[in-house]
């Protein structure tokens, strides 16, 4: 009984798995986030966003850089064990 | 203490002293030489600079000096954050990557990079095909090679690097200008440079040349 009960579970289990590290993967895209630092460098080259505002969205987007690509690895670690 | 040394880039063999600050507030840019090639360099206390702006921009300003210096000087430019352990591990590095230098140093002689980025206003509808297909068949037209880089924001039409004959930057900025002119409210236009050319060579300074960074 054990097994067919893991056989039923696992399949469920690796498929939440996946839809959760696709979720992830959207909330922490590092490459969507270096493309917001290159915004925002060019919003303030170009005049369109001022000293103060470019280094505050500057700071915010560099710790958002830097938690995703902390989970990010966290992430491929967790699928590396997993395979 | 100062052990470690910045490069910025190499130039045919000279002795040369740009008067600018370089990265991590080094106040003396100098050269190292080996053979008919020298380095432009500073002294540093790290191998491992922190990629900062204000040092990103010392780094692009001593490039620039270089560039421009007494009449304009050709430099193969390095990307940030070169920094070996001593003089004798760049000179090593030098020994490995001469050849490579020495026919890129040709190939780019009398050349500088412009760069050009054109965004639309926000929440604009132009009609962006044809805005870029217009601007970047003249600005083809007086440069020698461009190359395409990222479109990182939907407002970004245009981001591309021009190589463009020193001889011919007048024609390119009177280009830039006409530009400007006839997109005059509807493009924000963003024109850099002089640069060296950091999007036309194609130097890999191999892991083995490294060593001792």
């Amino acid at each position: 009984m054990f097994i067919v009960d893991d056989l039923l579970v696992k399949p469920f289990l690796s498929l939440l798995d996946i839809l959760h590290t696709m979720a992830l993967d959207e909330m922490y895209d590092t490459d969507a986030i270096r493309d917001e630092i290159k915004e925002n460098r060019l919003l303030y080259e170009v005049g369109e966003r001022s000293e103060d505002e470019y280094q505050r969205r500057k700071q915010e987007l560099e710790t958002q850089l830097g938690l995703a690509q902390q989970i990010q690895e966290q992430m491929r670690d967790r699928m590396e064990i997993k395979t | 203490m100062s052990e470690n040394i910045y490069t910025y880039g190499i130039i045919e063999q000279e002795d040369l002293e740009v008067a600018t600050e370089g990265v991590a507030g080094a106040e003396r840019i100098y050269t190292i030489d080996y053979r008919n090639l020298s380095a432009v360099v500073s002294d540093i206390d790290t191998t491992e600079p922190e990629r900062t702006d204000e040092d990103v921009e010392a780094h692009n300003a001593v490039l620039q000096h270089v560039l421009e210096y007494d009449g304009g000087r050709t430099i193969v430019p390095m990307s940030f954050g070169m920094a070996f352990k001593s003089g004798r591990t760049l000179k090593g590095v030098l020994r490995g990557a001469r050849r490579a230098l020495r026919s890129t140093l040709n190939d780019i002689e009398g050349t500088i990079e412009l760069g050009v980025k054109i965004l639309t206003p926000a929440d604009d509808e132009l009609p962006q095909e044809d805005i870029r297909a217009a601007v970047t068949d003249q600005l083809t037209e007086v440069s020698i090679n461009e190359t395409e880089n990222d479109l990182f924001t939907d407002r970004l039409i245009v981001n591309k690097s021009y190589l463009v004959d020193r001889k011919q930057r007048d024609a390119f900025d009177a280009a830039i200008d006409e530009i400007e002119e006839r997109y005059d409210d509807g493009l924000i236009l963003n024109y850099t440079g002089p640069w060296p050319p950091y999007n036309f060579v194609d130097i890999h300074i191999g892991a083995e040349q490294q060593g001792g960074r």
